[in-house]
């Protein structure tokens, strides 16, 4: 579990991983998925588009703070290589 | 109603006097070198300016009208910033390394430092902002009044202690003119970070977010019961309104997301190049690490700034009964609910958010303005000495401009808008910096036309189809314009450009003016070339990561007048203060070689001049920067020019172009080919000169006398006797060169004439010329290379000279060479002649020991009854020993033995005299001591000049009597052996040996021989023989082997004894000649 993180971690520290999140983010807010959530009806009391809307930021800051772990964890071990 | 005003205005005082002292703080930590702002968490915080009062009020108001499309313009950036890692932090890095000012002084820079493209990005920037002030202006008048309790009227006037009136509004845009004077243009340097105006930003957004927070929370859980029950009960009171506002366009039954991608669009591009954000997020970085905190700071802040913005505004709605005033639900739904203290909050969070705002994008644009609007026409003067106080004030005037430009779009405008819609019409402004800015960053291809032509382009289109028509409802402009077309052309509607229907006003405009914007940028790029020095900044733009490969490219430009430092300090203390320029130098010539009079290398002048050139960027901008060393530069008399071209080609991962390389491999082969020095000079020489298209190159040596003299030339048709040429005038020089061993050049002659002190004399014609020292590491000069141009100014540059050193280094190396190999030629030769010289003289001793043995008798004479036999053994070539046989009569026969002291050539040359004297006497008859007395007399004198003496014994026999009268001159005695003796015995007599005296007088004496007796004569040759263990054969030898041959005829004896002296000595060389006579009588 440890190791998957760790390598979920190193993989975000791609560069090319930030173009595709900052292009799949573009997809979610277009046409097709927009289209699904747009409907004018309360979901557990929340209206749909706002949940989506809501929901969708919330993971995308969290995405960017695992980048920022991830970065850290990477600075950290450039370090340490440094040391030696 | 005066009261409410008064404490309102007071309550914002106090805040005021509350953002002053943080901020004074922050400055006063930064002064002590412990800055508060360096720190991931204010970084985040402050690019909360992008949240203005158009957030903190706006939101609302198009949430309650619109709908949820509001959140867009926040989810744009939230999207973005997964961006950074790789966009904000290229273009942060870019910004820091060129002292980059604003967003208009990156556009220009990237584009070949265009002045053009730079006032351009201004004056958008200036326009586009304009309703972006306005709406600020707009929501704290407004909200002002609300708290207050007056009606709502922007152009209410307030009245000042003296009597005279005032618009509010006004009031309020010059108080945050004068703020941002403050915080932002107290000094010129607008690449420095302003830590005072960052922190209060910081301040100012914590301030907005916990009073949106706080309303929030008061709407949703003080009003209503949570979120779910403000949802609930709207959705259940009003079903259409709900679906309208929770949808995005469904009312129209036809969902067309354009819209919704146009605000994502633009929120999207505005984080970004809305010139405060570009200042905020660039220019006010402090580290670039902060960007991976700042990347999900910003966002989450954004999510908690617009969590509540939904529930506030149907909570509005809830409890007014409808959308309308809905911009500022946030203030007057605690008004209305009682709660004056939530108001307040609310007031001045959006206080502090349109007060960010303006003073950022102010102390922007007054930077843009100042440095592209203003700058170009200012460096057009003179330089004086009050050019600080007129820029800074410039500065200042530029903030008061945009602020008041703001102002009198909001009075035109008026409230015809909606505070979203203002704000959008700047993005959408913003928005046309897009392609010329990520193409800038990502494409090499992209150039100043494109930019220019795009940027211009799309701003046209902007204004035609946005901002005219936002003139034209507040009813400034005519209608007819904006229903019909100009001149009734419909197809130019500017919000239905040619026939487009169908779309909101700002995916119209945003789609016309990027369809344009980008395929000008796009098709001028791809048609039209860049020049160089648009390619120069392309490199310094696209190649940013691989800054070291920049660093060392070798210089491409020289400066053709050097410039002090001195100078350098002078100008820039023209436009940032002496003191600025003092310390900026300082931080330049930190690890860098200046010498005290502040000349510095020719090499580095470009160096500093680029330095010069981007600290004064960091105040005026780039373009103006250019402009300005430039102006200066060419009022001292010099420019910067290319310098001349030689390596024109690719280089080699050595830093080695092929030319260079073709030059050394040419010299080396040159050089190899031969020994001939001459040659191996005149072949280079002619080298550099075609390769190099040089007038003239010589290589110079200096003579023991201190003169010079031309060793080798090319390029000129001269005789290379003519030691009076031009080249040679320049003797200052050449000595320079001799005494320090360092190339000495001048790179323009004209310009340096005054510098050095040339022989007036010199020849005027060469522009540049280089002294390159002949010499080995740690050894004298042998000579100096001189390479002289009439045509080509800068042509010597370091790579050049260090090409040059080399070739001259490798010609010292061939020189020595050829030094070492003629010294040892010079040795062998020497001694082949010694050898030659021997070969002779052992010739000449070959004959001359021929000519002295034909001097010996062949044979001896034949005489009846005696049996008479004579030899010589010689040791060395010639030798002194004689032995001769004069026959008087037939019965009377001489005999002569005799030895010259010495085996020398003198030896040899007395024997022979000797002998002519000999046979001289032989004719008259003489007893042997007459013979001897006689010979002694002549010899003497030559004997003693030649320092030798001889050893004779004469003997005279008769063979009819059997006598033998004989005299002895010191030679050994001849031994007797008789046939009836045992013991033999010796012929001896008084006498010295010939040449120690004249006139002797020597004995004679007689013995008769019988029948059987053996005389042998002999010379010390053979008793001194000597073997192997240094025993003499001695007399003792002499006898006893005289004895065993007594049977023997004379020859035979003389044989046998030969025999027995070769046996005795062995492989030993005889020391000296033998010579012996045997005489038998029979």
């Amino acid at each position: 579990m440890k190791r998957l993180l760790t390598q979920i971690l190193s993989r975000l520290q791609l560069p090319e991983s930030w173009v595709i999140f900052f292009i799949l983010g573009i997809i979610m807010m277009t046409f097709p998925f927009l289209h699904i959530f747009n409907k004018p009806v309360l979901l557990l009391g929340v209206p749909l588009l706002f949940l989506y809307l809501i929901a969708g930021w919330v993971i995308s800051i969290i995405v960017i703070y695992l980048f920022m772990i991830a970065s850290h964890h990477k600075d950290k071990s450039t370090d340490e290589k440094d040391e030696l | 109603m005066n009261g409410a005003i008064s404490s309102v205005a007071v309550i914002a005082i106090i805040y005021t006097a509350l953002i002053f002292l943080i901020a004074w703080y922050a400055h006063h930590r930064k002064e002590i070198g412990r800055s508060i702002i360096s720190n991931p968490v204010i970084y985040s915080l402050s690019l909360g300016v992008y949240c203005t009062s158009w957030t903190f009020f706006g939101s609302v108001g198009k949430a309650a009208t619109t709908g949820i499309d509001f959140v867009l313009i926040y989810l744009g950036p939230s999207l973005t910033a997964f961006s950074w890692l790789f966009l904000l932090r290229r273009i942060i890095k870019i910004s820091k390394e060129h002292n980059i000012t604003s967003i208009a002084d990156f556009l220009s820079r990237r584009y070949g430092k265009s002045p053009w493209l730079g006032a351009l990005v201004t004056l958008i920037a200036f326009l586009g902002i304009m309703p972006y002030i306005a709406l600020q202006l707009k929501a704290v008048s407004t909200s002002f009044f609300i708290l207050s309790g007056s009606q709502k009227d922007p152009n209410a006037f307030i009245t000042l202690a003296s009597g005279t009136t005032i618009p509010i509004a006004l009031l309020l845009a010059l108080i945050l003119a004068l703020f941002s004077i403050i915080f932002g243009a107290r000094r010129l340097v607008s690449s420095e970070r302003h830590e005072g105006l960052i922190a209060a930003i910081a301040f100012e957004s914590l301030v907005k977010l916990v009073a949106l927070l706080v309303v929030g929370l008061f709407v949703t859980y003080g009003l209503f019961d949570g979120f779910i029950d403000i949802f609930e009960r709207f959705k259940n009171i009003n079903p259409e309104k709900f679906s309208q506002l929770f949808t995005f366009a469904v009312s129209r039954n036809d969902p067309n997301y354009i819209s919704t991608f146009t605000l994502l669009f633009l929120s999207m591009g505005a984080v970004m190049l809305l010139p405060r954000q570009f200042h905020v997020m660039v220019i006010e970085n402090s580290d670039e690490r902060h960007i991976t905190t700042a990347m999900w700071l910003f966002p989450a802040y954004m999510f908690l700034i617009n969590l509540f913005v939904m529930p506030i505004a149907i909570g509005g709605i809830l409890t007014t009964g409808s959308s309308s005033g809905a911009d500022f639900f946030v203030l007057s739904l605690p008004q209305l609910a009682g709660y004056r203290s939530i108001a307040l909050l609310a007031f001045l969070g959006g206080f502090s958010a349109a007060a960010g705002m303006v003073m950022v994008e102010s102390i922007a644009i007054s930077t843009m303005l100042l440095n592209h609007i203003f700058m170009p026409f200012i460096v057009q003067c003179t330089p004086r000495t009050w050019f600080p106080i007129l820029l800074i004030n410039l500065k200042r005037f530029g903030i008061l401009l945009v602020v008041l430009m703001g102002y009198f779009y909001y009075r035109i405008i008026g409230d015809s808008y909606t505070l979203v819609n203002m704000g959008l019409i700047s993005f959408a402004a913003a928005s046309q910096f897009m392609p010329a800015m990520l193409g800038g960053l990502y494409w090499k291809r992209g150039n100043k036309a494109g930019a220019i032509s795009g940027i211009l382009l799309g701003f046209l289109i902007w204004l035609y189809t946005l901002l005219l028509p936002s003139f034209s409802k507040s009813g400034w402009i005519s209608d007819t314009l904006l229903s019909n077309g100009p001149f009734g052309i419909t197809l130019l509607k500017p919000t239905e450009l040619f026939g487009l229907t169908g779309m909101d006003l700002w995916s119209h405009s945003l789609f016309w003016s990027m369809l344009f914007n980008v395929s000008s940028y796009i098709i001028c790029s791809i048609l039209l070339n860049q020049n160089e020095q648009e390619r120069d900044q392309v490199h310094k733009f696209i190649g940013v990561f691989g800054k070291e490969e920049a660093q060392r490219r070798t210089e491409r430009k020289r400066l053709s007048k050097p410039v002090t430092t001195e100078q350098f300090i002078t100008l820039l203390s023209k436009f940032i203060g002496e003191a600025e320029a003092r310390r900026a130098l300082l931080i330049y010539s930190n690890g860098r070689e200046i010498s005290g009079d502040g000349a510095i290398s020719e090499f580095e002048l470009p160096d500093l001049k680029r330095f010069t050139e981007k600290t004064l960027a960091g105040s005026v901008g780039g373009a103006a920067a250019g402009a300005i060393v430039n102006n200066f530069l060419s009022d001292i008399g010099s420019s910067m020019e290319p310098v001349y071209d030689i390596f024109s080609s690719v280089r080699t991962n050595l830093d080695q172009n092929r030319e260079s390389l073709f030059v050394r491999l040419k010299a080396s082969e040159i050089i190899n080919r031969t020994l001939d020095l001459q040659v191996i000079m005149d072949d280079l020489l002619k080298l550099l000169v075609k390769e190099f298209k040089l007038d003239v190159a010589l290589i110079v040596k200096k003579n023991d006398k201190g003169t010079f003299s031309i060793v080798s030339i090319q390029g000129e048709k001269l005789p290379l006797t003519n030691q009076s040429h031009p080249c040679l005038k320049n003797i200052a020089l050449l000595n320079l060169v001799y005494h320090d061993h360092k190339t000495h050049f001048i790179n323009d002659l004209r310009l340096d004439r005054a510098a050095i002190t040339l022989d007036p004399n010199a020849d005027q014609s060469y522009i540049s010329c280089a002294h390159i020292p002949i010499y080995r590491e740690g050894e004298p000069v042998i000579a100096v290379l001189s390479l002289l141009s009439k045509s080509i100014a800068g042509l010597f540059t370091q790579e050049f000279i260090e090409l040059l050193s080399s070739l001259a280094g490798q010609l010292a190396q061939a020189i020595t060479i050829v030094r070492e190999v003629e010294a040892k030629q010079l040795e062998r030769s020497q001694k082949e002649a010694a050898l030659l010289k021997t070969a002779r003289i052992t010739r000449d001793m070959e004959i001359a020991q021929q000519i002295q043995k034909s001097f010996l008798p062949d044979s001896a004479p034949s005489i009846a009854g005696v049996d008479i036999a004579g030899r010589c053994i010689s040791a060395a070539l010639v030798g002194g020993d004689y032995y001769d046989f004069f026959l008087r009569s037939s019965q009377i026969v001489d005999i002569v033995i005799a030895d010259v002291s010495g085996h020398s050539v003198g030896a040899a040359l007395i024997m022979s005299e000797v002998r002519t004297l000999l046979r001289a006497e032989a004719n008259s008859i003489h007893p042997p001591c007459a013979v001897l007395g006689t010979l002694n007399n002549q010899l003497h004198e030559d004997l003693s000049r030649a320092e030798l003496f001889i050893t004779m014994f004469y003997a005279e026999y008769n063979a009819e009597t059997g006598i033998l009268s004989y005299s002895n001159a010191g030679h050994n005695h001849p031994v007797l052996q008789r046939r009836d003796e045992s013991v033999p015995r010796e012929l001896d007599t008084e006498g010295l040996i010939l040449g120690v005296k004249k006139d002797i007088l020597f004995e004679e004496r007689t013995v008769e021989l019988m029948a059987g007796d053996v005389l042998l004569f002999y010379t010390d040759g053979l008793t001194e023989a000597c073997n192997s263990q240094g025993d003499m054969f001695g007399l003792s030898g002499v006898y006893s082997h005289l004895k065993t041959c007594l049977h023997l005829s004379s020859d035979e004896i003389l044989d046998s004894f030969y025999a027995k002296i070769q046996e005795f000595t062995g492989s030993q060389n005889l020391q000296d000649d033998i010579s012996f006579i045997a005489v038998k009588i029979l």
